[in-house]
């Protein structure tokens, strides 16, 4: 049981009263996030300005064994940052700041909870970018996209998720208060420019273990010139192995630098009608038409045929800086999702359409992917009505999951206990054992997202 | 509704304080739309009940409608709507809410302003001016126009009858228009007030209502038709924002004397988000010589709230304030002499903003530049060291 009057006034004394809350109404808007996870309740929630007040706060959590929970955005599509237990609901919001844009190096620096929107706004007034963007991305943050190894519908087939390459250092407050700085960081009069120097890449170690390792206080992360250069293409394939074939050609014969995207969309009302839309990515305009020509070729080879793009414009427009209309059919649910090989997509889509769509008669969610480097990030989408649809829908979606990891696809993300995390336990694969080993040394009370990616039990 | 939230996060912004002024002030995920739709979901759910304490997080939104200008891209909730009723919950379950709220409404419905100003002092702005008893427009200053600002509401009338408007006046028979205690929850007494108001009016004759006050000109137009379950207010209502543009659009005046200055807008958040309502004071600016127009960055649909908005100034002051030194310093930063407004409470709001950061300018209605340019009051109320007696 959680003192919380106690823990109330130590963590006041640590970050002043005004940024600590122990009220209900005050706990309720963090019992949610963008999953359908049931709602879960901190004890507290308190917003820290500085590393050292999260160091102070993980000092008492220690001290008094109650379990504390990172919140960015509070967008996780999982349940990867819920209070699974009572416990100190730490809300980053405050810790947004763009540290600073070194365009010599290309490298920026950026407190966790700074939006990409805010991020990329910043960078263009100087003519850069980072290029990638996240679904939903006004709302959010470097952190928590890194810090789950996130990608979205514009990350670049050349640079991949989130933290692929794109994270040059990072500053972590361990479970115990310790500072740690990664890469070129860790060597105190280096400075920020490299990712991998210095032994192992520890700064791979937090990337997508969902905050259970430490607490993200810094990152900085690759940034690149922005371009006015645009070119974007929308086609309809005739078959998925059609759009199998252009995965390989693009990632073979083109390079990976080509595109920014390619994305795939299929929808529920026309299961065979494969959309690809397609952002080219390119300094000089010479180049991009040339990239343009070899896609219109190869795609018009396939028996693809090319549309107005103007769906696309309004599909990358609403995900990407409005979401408009996205929740007038109720909201939003992912499932199913995960990374794979580019043959394997097949997979996904015969279960999409088979077990989905044809055999529980659910046609509300459609299906679709990005095309990585040498991979695909595919998922199914639905919306639902709260709470008439929600049993219904949490049930159907966890069936799915199962089916779709017993194959060839890696869990996306993995949450707590509404999230996939009995999924991935249950595995008990050599690397899920080295997880539960770092996190018992790391944090041998369990203070940090307990419950997150690795049940409570499994560490006992 | 309520479940339409999809949790997105988009009504707390870029900056996560950049477009909510209470969570600018109050900085709880449960001072943003998303953070009151999952206290009003636990609500309707039992999980969760109205408090005291609570009243800070409901009573103090600005109800500036900026989270719901995001919102109604995505799920199109109506926050403000949703607002209201939580405020009227607390009063239905005779929950203290805040002094302050309850204050201005004994005021108004004591004194019938909520200024507790007798009728000579709240009418002595029309020194001057004479009105057209039965004329048929009414022109209705509303509290604050009356109260704090005598000299802009002098000016103001001079402008619109130097360009032919003959106006009425209810003198001392105006009161209240009655925002305080649907802003408050507490409408126990609104039907009535709306009811006893509109007989008031056509028993005057009254066809057309001219009002300078975003407030007063929704309460008409749209909260009196619903609180009476009229389709439509039986009376015409206009705020001066749509006069000011037809004196400009059908060239009532000659606009001559040229203003020479840097001028900025404020959108007030009941004109431009409730009403779509942007475009009056720019097209005007564009017919005033020497006028040299910039905006804020946040402007338009995107404008930051003055402070003065859900009656915060009234109930908690000093959120109010930081608000209006916010937007005050935005205005700074545009290196614009004059900011501009159509909104008494806005007015309010900023002219006491420009005092709390210290800078020396004006907030001045759009119709006292039209009325300097238009040869009817002197040039000298645009200087930054000029003081109204008022």
């Amino acid at each position: 049981m959680v003192d919380i009057k106690k823990v109330t006034k130590l963590l006041s004394e640590v970050v002043t009263p005004t940024r600590v809350s122990d009220k209900d109404f005050d706990l309720f808007p963090y019992s949610r996030d963008l999953s359908p996870a049931k709602q879960k309740l901190p004890t507290h929630v308190v917003i820290p300005e500085s590393r050292e007040e999260i160091q102070a706060i993980l000092r008492i959590a220690n001290e008094e064994n109650v379990p504390v929970y990172i919140r960015g955005g509070g967008t996780s599509h999982w349940d990867a940052y819920l209070a699974q237990e009572p416990g100190i609901m730490i809300d980053m919001g405050k810790m947004n700041k763009i540290v600073e844009i070194n365009e010599r190096d290309l490298v920026v620096s950026v407190q966790p909870a700074c939006t990409w929107a805010k991020l990329d706004r910043e960078l263009r007034k100087q003519g850069l970018t980072y290029l990638c963007s996240e679904a939903g991305g006004p709302a959010m943050t470097v952190g928590g996209s890194i810090m789950k190894a996130g990608s979205g519908p514009h990350g670049t087939a050349k640079f991949g998720f989130h933290g692929n390459q794109d994270v040059v250092t990072l500053e972590m407050v361990l479970p115990n208060g310790d500072i740690v700085q990664t890469g070129s960081a860790a060597w105190p009069s280096a400075g920020k420019f490299e990712r991998q120097c210095l032994g192992p890449d520890l700064a791979g170690m937090f990337i997508g273990a969902e905050g259970t390792l430490g607490i993200c206080t810094e990152l900085s992360i690759r940034i690149r010139p922005a371009t006015d250069i645009q070119e974007r293409l929308l086609a309809t394939m005739p078959s998925l192995d059609s759009v199998i074939e252009f995965g390989h050609f693009i990632n073979r014969h083109v390079g990976d630098e080509y595109l920014q995207g390619i994305y795939l969309w299929v929808d529920p009302t026309a299961p065979e009608v494969f959309t690809l839309m397609m952002d080219i990515f390119g300094y000089e305009e010479e180049i991009v038409n040339h990239r343009r020509d070899r896609i219109i070729a190869k795609v018009k080879e396939l028996g693809g045929e090319f549309g107005d793009r103007a769906p696309a414009d309004d599909y990358f427009g609403h995900i990407l800086t409005g979401l408009t209309d996205l929740f007038v059919a109720g909201v939003w649910h992912f499932f199913g999702s995960g990374t794979l090989r580019i043959d394997d997509i097949k997979f996904m889509y015969d279960i999409w359409k088979q077990e989905l769509v044809e055999k529980r008669g659910y046609k509300k969610a459609g299906f679709g992917g990005q095309i990585l480097p040498r991979r695909w990030l595919a998922f199914m989408v639905t919306n639902y009505r709260e709470p008439a649809e929600w049993e219904e829908l949490v049930e159907m979606a966890h069936g799915i999951d199962e089916l779709i990891l017993a194959g060839p696809v890696i869990p996306y993300g993995v949450g707590g206990r509404d999230g996939l995390r009995d999924i991935v336990a249950s595995r008990d694969t050599g690397y899920y054992r080295l997880l539960k080993t770092l996190k018992k040394t790391l944090d041998p009370k369990n203070i940090l997202q307990r419950g997150i990616f690795i049940p409570e039990e499994a560490l006992k | 509704m309520i479940y339409a939230c999809g949790r997105c996060n988009y009504c707390k912004g870029v900056d996560f304080n950049d477009r909510c002024p209470e969570i600018f002030t109050q900085v709880w995920e449960s001072s943003t739309a998303r953070g009151r739709m999952a206290i009003a979901r636990g609500i309707l759910e039992g999980k969760l009940d109205y408090t005291e304490e609570l009243a800070e997080r409901i009573f103090g939104c600005f109800m500036c409608a900026r989270c719901q200008e995001e919102c109604k891209k995505a799920a199109q909730i109506d926050v403000i709507s949703i607002t209201k009723a939580m405020r009227a919950d607390f009063v239905d379950r005779g929950i203290k809410i805040p002094e302050g709220g309850e204050k201005i409404v004994e005021t108004a419905l004591s004194s019938g302003n909520i200024f507790a100003d007798t009728p000579q002092i709240h009418n002595q702005w029309t020194e001057g001016l004479e009105f057209t008893e039965g004329s048929g427009t009414l022109f209705y200053p509303g509290c604050l126009a009356s109260h704090r600002f005598k000299e802009k509401t002098n000016i103001l009338v001079r402008l619109l009858q130097a360009a032919g408007y003959i106006l009425d006046f209810l003198g001392e028979e105006q009161t209240c228009c009655g925002t305080p205690l649907w802003v408050t929850g507490k409408l126990e007494n609104a039907k009535q007030w709306a009811q006893d108001y509109l007989e008031k009016l056509q028993a005057r004759g009254v066809k057309e209502i001219i009002t300078p006050c975003p407030s007063c000109f929704r309460a008409f137009d749209e909260e009196y038709p619903e609180l009476l379950g009229l389709e439509t207010f039986p009376i015409i209502v206009r705020h001066t924002s749509a006069v000011l543009e037809e004196i400009v659009e059908q060239k009532k005046l000659k606009f001559t004397v040229p203003i020479n200055k840097k001028v900025t807008y404020h959108d007030p958040c009941e004109l431009g988000r409730y009403r779509d309502i942007y475009d009056p004071a720019r097209k005007i600016f564009e017919a005033l010589p020497g006028v040299e127009y910039v905006e804020m960055a946040r402007n338009k649909e995107n404008a930051f709230c003055c402070g003065g908005g859900g009656a915060v100034k009234t109930m908690f002051e000093d959120y109010s304030d930081t608000v209006a030194k916010e937007r005050i310093q935005e205005f700074s930063s545009t290196g614009a002499d004059l900011m501009t407004t159509i909104c008494p409470a806005c007015e309010l709001n900023l002219t006491q903003g420009t005092y709390m950061v210290d800078i020396e300018a004006r907030v001045l209605d759009v119709a006292e530049l039209m009325a300097v340019s238009a040869g009817i009051v002197d040039e000298e109320i645009l200087e930054s060291d000029y003081f109204p007696e008022d």
